[in-house]
């Protein structure tokens, strides 16, 4: 009982969307009983200018650069800290975990600036600089925990093989990590995937358009009718890789949340 | 560690600073968007800004009940995947599925489902012959709509993080309290909230200065109406710098909301030091 | 003549082929438009006839958001940015000030002419010139209108009162559910949906410089638009409803009046519309002796002053607004021209006799403010109008207390708006 609430909890909203985006509109705004079916919403959505399936892969490869990005600096950072003593690390956790629960909406406005001075406005690769900022506190925190569940043996017994230390965090460290460095990817992608703010402010031009912004576009409604149908296609459409995504690394994702917030 | 740590300054420390900077300043459409001095005109206009503080207390009043009801929700739900079921995989993937979507992606989703009247819950209060809500067009529902929606996406990352406190009780606690003839309802006070209490203060923290920076789910369910009743300081902000070309005041709100946001956190800290030794000696 | 044209001809194709042998590539010259979505679309067709005709220009246009604010977001964002990818922008009326202030756009008097604005129609000649210079050339024009259903009434109300009655006479008989369905939602288009009212009742929005909206006038209208809800003329739904919604209602004949821009015409009239040939347009109701105005609404393209191709931006905006585009973009889209030579076309009149009509609420046009600082004074108008339909403070009330913020507004902008 308790069960089949959570689901209809959970699944319902996204349910209802998904039979809205199959009904005409006429259907939708008179007689429910009246309409059959239709596909003519995802249609026009996927023969859109742009088409919609361009703002998921511009958020693809948003989420990518950012997340490679990050990982190439908070690795590092994340070792450096690890190695260093309980105390100092702890007080440096803690602006970090401040930096992580940081409402980053309040940093659109400077942010903007940057973009502006450093002409870095409509770039793709370049929304992934905020990005990795932004996702920088999390992935810090997650890696840290796991380097510190290392066993220092270990790292000693390669350096004594004479790895240095480049080779040590390739051959020995990194290994270890795979897992935590799964969460940690998952985590900064889905964190990028979604990001609107400072997309919104970032990108102007439609093509560059990520999701994110592209549906609170989409929201304005046309003027002949509401096309609550259209909206209905375009949340589906906009959920389905997330929803593989957690599909295919429920275990990752929750391990990652879960530690984040434990170890941190 | 260096550059990182370089780069999280220059994330987050120095937009405050620039903040700091351009709210003693006038950089408005009047100004040509050029910079003036104007020294503490700007946090005057704040305090007389009726509007402001009218937007703080919403962002507050909506900060504190989605927090509240999500603790109140997530650990329901963390109690019930804790428990030995079938198919708990499945139950905890697909409670993840909220919180892993894109808020504008579901508000445009929720505008729909709260339409009046072809919604699908106002379809059927008309079914049952009951009077329709207006869900987004009366300023006091409204807001409830959008906790509502709040809600339900971030109700299971709180239950993720009490599912992980829950799993560090170890079970012969609960063993040793059924012995003394404690009942499920005292065991869950005596026990589970003390020892979950570091965790609930993680969730409250994080998820209150998340809700304190609501911006994307109030931007596309209702741009802050009606009258004005759901803005939120963020999307005020927003609306002075993108609106009105008012940079100087825009900085100031987003100061201001930073400022109350510290308070608040350190607020929520103090209040967990000072009741931990009362539920520490309840507890034994 | 004929010589010298021939001879220019020859020139210029010898030109091209000495070009065209030499390698050197017929440089194209990109121009990109942001204009909304129903105008990107509209003027789809145009544009691919002016890339035909103008083979040394590249004519481009981003389709946009469909609402307003989302566009007046988005060309901010991308002019804030710096570079601004567009160079021509098709603007609302209401915009132009505050660009205008913040330095982004070219005067266009040098383009296209001193006289430039002798052939367009009264009313949309308005709102395009601040501070002396032209910075806005109108391409549709567009005002409030009152729709009516013709076969529901043999003469459209004039006055308020006229308006009520005949609501209340109809839902009573159950001919209709609702009387009159308006803009409510807090949003721009309560505030023009407001200034017509206001203005009906004989009030103003600003006056010299100064608010005037606490005046008797004032409050007289919003307490009428209140009282449309309160006595269910109008659905308590009106309160969120924007353009789009009240359409909707309105076209499904549940309602005897409708607010609305001249696009809604074509929709209404259009093959299989369940209103198609029952709807009238007219101007919006006024108290005896005060006029019948029709928020102006036009859109107008404008150059940026980033653009790199400037003159050819020029010829593609002379080209979006000549009169057979404008011809093209009403018979086809229902898109109300601003060329006078459109409005007395004697074959479009005849195929469209709704045309004089729009021509009439086109001269009613009244302006919104014209200030830099309109879209704050406007917000602070449609969020306390907002307060008062949705019942949290009282007509009276409200607008003292809108007048006071106004003046509030005043003081912060350094005493002028």
């Amino acid at each position: 009982m308790n069960r089949l609430l959570l689901i209809l909890w959970s699944l319902g909203p996204m349910l209802w969307q998904l039979y809205t985006s199959f009904r005409p509109n006429a259907a939708l705004t008179g007689n429910p009983l009246q309409g059959g079916w239709t596909l003519e919403h995802y249609q026009s959505l996927l023969e859109g200018n742009p088409p919609f399936w361009r703002y998921l892969l511009n958020s693809g490869v948003v989420g990518l650069s950012s997340t490679l990005l990050t990982l190439v600096v908070a690795v590092p950072c994340a070792y450096g800290l690890s190695r260093l003593g309980r105390k100092t690390a702890r007080s440096v956790n803690v602006l970090v975990a401040v930096a992580a629960a940081f409402p980053y909406v309040l940093l659109f406005l400077a942010l903007l600036q940057v973009a502006r001075d450093l002409h870095l406005g409509n770039n793709l690769l370049a929304l992934s600089l905020p990005y990795t900022g932004l996702s920088l506190p999390l992935a810090i925190l997650l890696l840290q925990a796991s380097f510190r569940d290392i066993p220092p043996e270990l790292e000693e017994a390669a350096r004594l093989e004479g790895l240095g230390l480049w080779q040590r965090l390739r051959w020995v460290l990194l290994p270890l990590m795979a897992p935590a460095i799964a969460s940690a990817s998952l985590l900064i992608f889905l964190f990028c995937w979604n990001e609107y703010p400072i997309a919104l402010t970032w990108l102007s031009r439609a093509d560059l358009l990520t999701l994110a912004p592209a549906m609170a576009r989409i929201a304005g409604s046309s003027v002949f009718t509401v096309p609550y149908g259209g909206f209905a296609a375009a949340t589906v459409l906009g959920s389905i890789p997330l929803i593989l995504l957690v599909l295919l690394f429920q275990r990752q994702i929750v391990s990652g949340l879960t530690q984040g917030a434990i170890k941190g | 560690m260096a550059p990182a740590l370089l780069l999280l300054l220059a994330v987050f420390a120095l937009p405050m600073v620039q903040y700091a900077w351009l709210s003693t300043q006038a950089q408005t459409v009047l100004t040509g968007l050029e910079p003036q001095p104007v020294g503490l005109a700007q946090w005057q206009r704040l305090l007389q800004d009726g509007r402001f503080w009218q937007d703080a207390f919403q962002t507050l009043r909506f900060g504190l009940c989605s927090v509240g009801l999500e603790l109140v929700l997530g650990l329901a739900v963390a109690l019930l995947l804790n428990q030995p079921l079938r198919g708990r995989t499945l139950l905890r993937t697909v409670s993840l599925l909220p919180w892993a979507l894109p808020t504008t992606v579901m508000a445009l989703g929720w505008r729909w489902i709260f339409n009046d009247p072809f919604g699908p819950i106002n379809l059927l209060l008309a079914q049952l012959g009951l009077p329709t809500v207006s869900f987004l067009g009366d300023p006091s529902i409204t807001w409830l709509s959008m906790v509502w929606a709040d809600t339900w996406k971030t109700t299971p990352f709180v239950a993720l993080l009490l599912l992980a406190g829950l799993q560090t009780i170890p079970a012969d606690l609960y063993e040793a309290a059924a012995l003394e003839g404690a009942n499920r309802w005292q065991s869950l006070r005596r026990i589970t909230l003390p020892l979950l209490s570091p965790y609930i203060l993680i969730a409250v923290l994080f998820r209150l200065a998340q809700a304190l920076g609501l911006f994307d789910l109030v931007q596309v369910l209702t741009a802050g109406g009606p009258a004005g009743s759901t803005e939120s300081l963020a999307l005020y902000a927003y609306i002075n710098a993108m609106r009105f070309l008012d940079f100087g005041y825009s900085a100031t709100l987003m100061l201001a909301a930073f400022l109350l946001m510290l308070l608040l956190s350190g607020g929520a800290v103090l209040l967990w030091l000072l009741s931990r030794p009362r539920l520490a000696g309840g507890q034994r | 003549m004929v010589l010298s044209r021939r001879l220019l001809g020859v020139l210029l194709a010898g030109i091209t082929l000495l070009l065209m042998a030499t390698g050197v590539p017929a440089a194209t010259v990109p121009v990109s438009v942001l204009m909304p979505a129903s105008f990107a679309d509209a003027s789809a067709p145009l544009v691919r006839e002016f890339n035909a005709s103008h083979p040394g220009i590249r004519l481009e246009v981003t389709r946009g958001p469909l609402d307003t604010e989302s566009v007046s977001d988005l060309a901010i964002s991308s002019l804030l940015l710096g570079s601004s990818p567009y160079d021509l922008l098709l603007m609302d009326v209401t915009w132009t000030p505050k660009y205008v202030a913040a330095g982004w756009l070219e005067p266009l008097e040098g383009w296209l002419g001193d006289d430039a604005m002798a052939s367009i129609a009264p009313g949309a000649d308005l709102g395009n010139d601040f501070g002396g210079h032209l910075w806005r050339f109108p391409m549709v024009a567009s005002m409030g209108l009152l729709y009516w259903r013709t076969d529901l009434m043999p003469a459209p109300p004039r006055t308020p009162t006229e308006l009520t009655q005949i609501s209340r006479e109809l839902q009573s008989k159950g001919s209709v559910r609702w009387g009159y369905v308006w803009q409510g939602r807090q949003y721009e288009g309560l505030s023009t949906v407001f200034l017509e009212m206001l203005r009906g009742f004989g009030g103003r929005w600003i006056v010299d410089g100064s608010p005037t909206l606490d005046s008797k006038e004032a409050v007289a209208a919003t307490r009428w638009l209140d009282g449309l809800i309160r006595q269910g003329i109008s659905p308590p739904t009106v309160v969120t409803m924007a353009e789009p919604e009240s359409l909707q209602v309105f076209a499904a004949g549940q309602a005897a009046f409708m607010r609305n821009w001249p696009y809604a015409w074509s929709e209404l009239n259009r093959a299989g519309s369940a209103l198609a040939g029952k709807v009238g347009i007219t101007t919006m109701v006024s108290e005896p002796g005060q006029p019948h105005a029709a928020t102006q609404g036009s859109w107008g393209l404008a150059l940026t002053k980033g653009s790199q191709h400037k003159r050819a931006a020029i010829e593609a905006l002379q080209f979006l607004t000549n009169q057979d585009s404008q011809t093209k973009l009403y018979e086809d889209f229902g898109y109300t021209p601003t060329r006078q030579a459109v409005f007395r076309d004697p074959q479009l009149v005849a195929a469209h006799p709704e045309l004089p009509e729009l021509e009439a609420a086109l001269a009613n046009a009244v302006l919104r403010p014209l200030t830099p600082v309109y879209a704050q004074i406007s917000d602070l108008l449609y969020r306390e109008l907002s307060r008062v339909f949705t019942g949290r403070v009282s007509p009276e009330r409200g607008m003292e207390q809108l007048q006071e913020q106004t003046l509030q507004l005043r003081r912060t902008a350094g005493g002028a708006i």
